[in-house]
């Protein structure tokens, strides 16, 4: 472990919750706003961190563990991440498993908080989510296989960081564009952004997200809303990983570059935000599927070269 | 190999002493201990043990020990809770009951222990028919009765399978003991391909793998609990026993056996969950997801095949031992989680999902145990399901990044992902609706917890679960000596790049539970010092919510079942006032049912010969004596008959 994953690590969790406002500030820029300053959800943590909490009479102790896991294990899957280009703080065969799993217990703990309310708008909204994020698995699994390919091995440390010179960007280049693509439309999907969920939805009935931690309030929310946060931050360093190659850089200079690129990341999801409008409910799988069918290309066209 | 007898000599002995309940405890517990002390022996690195009495042979090898742990271990759990729930039963056979149970379980250890195909044969039946009459235990009700043939017809079609398989490879040879059946392995024609089909077939029909699943579902949902647990967590497991010992005593089976069995493992793990999804009856669900989760075995046991065949013996040892090591966890979490149902069953008198409700207020402690199988069925960390996925995934993976037409495995990491997305919907599903919001009737209402002799098998097996996700190298070691045996390389070899793994997977699973923990602790500290409220759910201004308001499972599973149409099997019935939805099984209702109607209905045509009459019987006997004259004259006439 070095000074410089520990580093990026302290970087990554404070950084974290710029990237949501920057896609907002983005997305008022492009369609004639001001909008809300960059670092309004800092404002916001601090806000809900102070107040009080209301709960429902009707949950138990899943509602108030969900908030503590959706922090925690983005925070432990930024442990496999190769941070500053090099290796991750942990990392082993396979440990790609361990991030994705990591990330789906955070996900079912949040769909139980959610039915633990018993209300049928937050089941609706954990229904939603359990179901689209069963559809993002696969994306996300072929997509680790296509850099496995690429790069001949199985830790995300290898395949992000310093084995990812080994991808060769000239005759590989459209299985790895492929994937980037891919990992994006997760990226999208994991952390609930148009066009699959839209943040800024005003009606339950669209919500899925938002809806599903209608009941979470004061510290609660500020967890949630932080996690959320990570999770953009963890699912944005994937693409990142993959398009920049850093094993060649200084161990600051690489760290710089993926936190360069998950900035970068998260305005273009500002850019596709107010480009577009979220899919009606009944085509999201079909654009989930699309992540899946153009990694599976990848693996297609790696198979053969 | 002494312990072993003697402890199944106990099992068999608390079998007969099933009159009196603490004698029945006692020693069923000591037997299942003793039985397997040789089996960690073994496991631990020991000599493999051997009983040799000609055809009658037995014996304890790597492969034996490890399925004798599965028998010993998670049915142990379900004999107990059995044991304790039919304390409560009044006006049935209890004592008939218990005696059945000790008996399965002694014959599930014979079989995954004979050395011969007559003692093999034998234990298989009796275990075969022995879970037969431990299904139909409430056969006053029609359809556990209905239940119990379909399993009845459907295992004795294995078996036929199976007679004919080693009858088939014995040959005209009379030696029947799995050592000559492994030398004559190299002179099957075909390279046993009528072996490897007869297998599938026979084996495939006790594991449950689609489309042989059709039994599964009604017989696992109609039983009592604790036989649900065993029948799920041990019995079809003996299935997979066999193809395991049939590729042992094959050597070198082909390829194309190994493709089929991983492209089947994916069929079943893909549609046996969302079959599971498309549920209204929490056993009924809970049966689906053991197809599931054969399906994942399978997996692994194709990618060890696999390697065999293209000489990656990596791969072999990693995919084989990441298939036994998920058959454990399998048993002990499906075990756990019928144990769990079988109590929110005992404490509400329903199984219907969208009838339950609330339970976790009302059972704590079962809801706890409950929620641990379900996380360590969908392969979540700290658990252990996810340490066997992840070996299966390595397998895959190892197979993918090879050289050759063995890359194409990958389509099982593709496979497993999905699987695994669509288990964490379901048991979001379960675990929400049963457990969690308002109860949705009266009888949920009258949950109440489990006694301490249910809680206690529940929670020997949550301990298997936590232990074997915080400390995997204890069950990963002898998994993978296991398959290395199995893949025929050495223990030491089979390891590399995985033991290595354990120590941070350790770590991860330590860290997750210390985090969560002092997350907890600190946010409770926090909300102390604010001011905190309770209030109804927020029900977006409306004020009289009702239980009856909550999203049900129906509507949860509702857009993923819709994403995949018609092969979810959900039958919709709309009218202008009511909305029906219907699981069907589409191997049971939509093809075998309709083609032995078919056949039925052909043969009806023949009725019309069957006049009960003496004269017309006697007409046919005359007509038929008449044709064999005919026949023999006309063939004397060809001159090829002599008197």
């Amino acid at each position: 472990v070095t000074a410089w994953s520990l580093g990026g690590l302290v970087a990554l969790l404070a950084l974290a919750p710029l990237l949501p406002g920057l896609a907002a500030k983005t997305k008022a820029l492009l369609t004639g706003r001001r909008g809300a300053p960059t670092w309004q959800l800092y404002r916001d943590l601090l806000r809900l961190w102070r107040k009080g909490a209301v709960y429902s009479t009707t949950t138990t102790w899943v509602f108030r563990l969900a908030p503590v896991a959706g922090v925690v294990t983005p925070v432990l899957a930024t442990f496999l991440l190769p941070l500053d280009g090099r290796a991750a703080i942990l990392r082993f065969a396979g440990d790609f498993v361990a991030f994705a799993a990591l990330l789906a217990l955070g996900r079912f703990l949040l769909v139980l908080a959610a039915l633990d309310t018993g209300s049928s708008f937050e089941g609706m909204g954990a229904s939603r989510d359990a179901s689209f994020a069963s559809l993002v698995e696969p994306a996300l699994f072929l997509g680790f296989v296509v850099l496995a390919l690429g790069t001949g091995q199985s830790t995300l440390s290898g395949m992000l960081g310093e084995g990812a010179s080994l991808l060769s960007w000239g005759a590989g280049a459209p299985s790895l564009a492929m994937v980037a693509v891919s990992l994006f439309f997760v990226l999208l999907a994991e952390s609930s952004r148009v066009p699959v969920d839209d943040p800024a939805t005003h009606l339950e009935l669209t919500m899925i997200h938002e809806v599903a931690v209608l009941d979470h309030s004061g510290p609660d929310l500020a967890l949630l809303l932080y996690g959320g946060a990570l999770r953009m931050a963890v699912f944005a360093a994937l693409p990142v990983g993959v398009l920049v190659s850093r094993a060649g850089l200084a161990a600051p200079l690489a760290l710089g570059a993926l936190l360069a690129g998950t900035v970068l990341i998260a305005v273009v999801v500002g850019v596709v935000e107010s480009s577009m409008a979220r899919l009606r409910l009944s085509r999201v799988p079909q654009f989930l599927v699309a992540a899946s069918v153009l990694a599976s290309l990848g693996v297609i066209l790696q198979l053969l070269s | 190999v002494t312990p072993f007898f003697l402890g199944l000599a106990a099992i068999v002995a608390a079998g007969a002493s099933a009159a009196s309940r603490r004698a029945f405890a006692l020693l069923a517990s000591a037997g299942c201990v003793l039985a397997a002390v040789p089996a960690v022996q073994v496991l631990a690195g020991g000599p493999a043990l051997k009983v040799q009495l000609g055809a009658w042979s037995f014996g304890i090898d790597l492969l034996s020990a490890a399925f004798l742990l599965v028998v010993l271990g998670p049915g142990l759990a379900s004999a107990w809770y059995g044991h304790r729930a039919l304390g409560d039963e009044r006006d049935r056979p209890v004592g008939a009951a218990r005696t059945l149970l000790a008996l399965e379980l002694a014959a599930l250890a014979l079989v995954v222990t004979a050395r011969g195909v007559v003692p093999f044969l034998v234990a298989w039946e009796v275990m075969a028919v022995l879970a037969y009459f431990l299904v139909i235990f409430e056969h006053e009700r029609a359809e556990v009765r209905r239940a119990g043939l379909v399993y009845l017809v459907a295992t004795h079609a294995g078996t036929l399978a199976l007679i004919a398989l080693f009858a088939f490879w014995a040959g005209a040879t009379g030696d029947l003991s799995f050592d000559a059946l492994a030398a004559r392995a190299a002179a099957l024609p075909a390279g046993g391909a009528l072996v490897l089909w007869l297998a599938l077939l026979g084996f495939g029909l006790k594991a449950g793998l689609v489309p042989l699943h059709f039994w599964l579902p009604d017989a696992h949902a109609s039983a009592p609990s604790h036989v649900s647990a065993l029948m799920s967590g041990v019995v079809i497991k003996m299935g997979i026993y066999g193809l395991f010992r049939i590729v042992t005593l094959l050597a070198t089976p082909p390829a194309w056996w190994g493709w089929l069995v991983l492209g089947l493992g994916i069929v079943s793990g893909v549609l046996g969950v969302l079959w599971a999804l498309a549920q209204h009856d929490l056993k009924r669900l809970l049966a689906y997801h053991s197809v599931e989760n054969i399906g994942i075995i399978l997996m692994g046991l194709g990618a060890g095949v696999l390697g065999i065949s293209y000489r990656l013996p990596l791969v072999a040892a990693v995919g084989f031992g990441g298939a036994i090591l998920h058959t454990l966890n399998h048993a002990l979490f499906k075990s756990l989680l019928f144990l769990g149902a079988g109590a929110a069953y005992h404490a509400t008198g329903t199984r219907a999902l969208d009838r339950l409700g609330g339970l976790a207020r009302r059972m704590p402690l079962t809801w706890i145990a409950f929620l641990v199988g379900s996380a360590a069925i969908v392969g979540l960390p700290p658990l252990n399901g996810f340490v066997s996925e992840w070996l299966v995934y390595q397998a895959l993976l190892g197979g993918g990044t090879s050289a050759g037409p063995i890359r194409l495995t990958l389509i099982g990491v593709a496979g497993l992902a999905l699987i695994g997305g669509l288990a964490l919907a379901c048991f979001a599903k379960v675990c929400g609706i049963v457990f969690l919001g308002v109860p949705r009737s009266a009888d949920a209402e009258r949950g109440h917890e489990a006694s301490r002799g249910l809680l206690g098998p529940m929670f020997g097996l949550v301990a298997g679960c936590v232990l074997i996700g915080l400390v995997p190298v204890l069950a990963v070691r002898p998994a993978l000596a296991v398959g290395a045996a199995v893949a025929r390389i050495p223990v030491t070899s089979a390891g590399t790049g995985v033991v290595e793994a354990l120590t941070p997977i350790a770590l991860l699973s330590l860290g997750l539970l210390a985090l969560l923990w002092i997350g907890s602790v600190a946010m409770s500290a926090v909300r102390r010092r604010r001011p905190v409220t309770e209030a109804e759910t927020w029900g977006c201004g409306y004020a009289l919510p009702s239980a009856r308001m909550q999203y049900t499972a129906s509507s949860f599973a509702a857009p993923l079942l819709a994403t995949y149409g018609p092969l979810a099997g959900v039958r919709e019935e709309r009218t202008a006032d009511a909305f029906h939805s219907h699981a069907r099984e589409l191997v049971l209702d939509g093809v075998i049912l309709p083609a032995w109607d078919g056949v039925r209905g052909a043969l009806w045509r023949l009725r019309p010969i069957q006049h009960g009459r003496l004269w017309v019987y006697l007409l046919y006997i005359i007509a038929v004596l008449l044709l064999l004259l005919l026949y023999i004259g006309l063939a004397g006439g060809a001159g090829g008959v002599s008197p």
